[in-house]
């Protein structure tokens, strides 16, 4: 990993809204930053997950744990999952670092 | 002369997103979802990260109608695998459906 890259990156504080983004970074280091953080994946069609992420390979599969599955149309119904998940990244759409999910 | 294949060049960009650095898009994804940000970074693969970030949500009754609901996500990373399209936020603009055919009796 090259280390003048890690040090162009600004500290991406895992938090919702926040501002003043490096200029200059690769988004698979953002991801990298968010491993141990709660995010929030939105997929595909109307399914999103919010859970700490452990790790990703390079498709972006990704490794959660303390997982709840959120389905939006029906009334925002709840599944809650503990222990670990592998979430195909085939129907992954969107990653919020540090996101709490869908208001329900 | 023959197409120059690929033996040459590495992966090249046929587009330079560096442009629309700092400036609002609008994305469209695989699957009817809409977003709009400030593009902050991306890669060869397209996966973007984007800031500010609104999603445009869609009519429950019909998937391919958008609504006036909007909400809030912030700092995002987007799927370059499910980018369907990437246009800067002033690009395009709704307009009547120029389709519809009036009947005439």
């Amino acid at each position: 990993m090259d280390q003048v890259l890690f040090e162009k990156l600004l500290i991406f504080v895992v938090t919702p809204n926040n501002t003043n983004c490096a200029l200059e970074f690769y988004v698979s280091e953002l991801v990298d930053k968010c491993i141990g953080s709660r995010i929030h994946i939105v997929m595909k069609n109307d399914k999103e997950i919010v859970g700490t992420l452990l790790g990703f390979d390079d498709f972006v599969n990704m490794v959660l744990e303390d997982v709840t599955e959120f389905e939006i149309t029906p009334e925002g119904r709840r599944i809650t999952k503990l222990d670990q998940i592998l979430l195909n990244g085939n129907n992954i759409t969107m990653l919020i670092p540090g996101g709490e999910g869908p208001e329900v | 002369a023959p197409f120059r294949s690929q033996e040459k060049k590495k992966k090249e960009s046929i587009f330079d997103l560096s442009k629309y650095i700092d400036k609002p898009i609008r994305v469209k994804f695989q699957g009817g979802r809409e977003a709009s940000g400030v593009l902050k970074g991306f890669d060869p693969l397209l996966n973007l990260v984007l800031d500010g970030t609104i999603e445009y949500m869609r009519d429950p009754d019909d998937q391919y109608k958008l609504t006036e609901d909007t909400r809030q996500l912030g700092l995002v990373v987007c799927r370059g695998t499910a980018v369907v399209l990437i246009c800067p936020q002033d690009g395009m603009e709704a307009i009547p459906n120029p389709f519809i055919q009036q009947q005439d009796g």
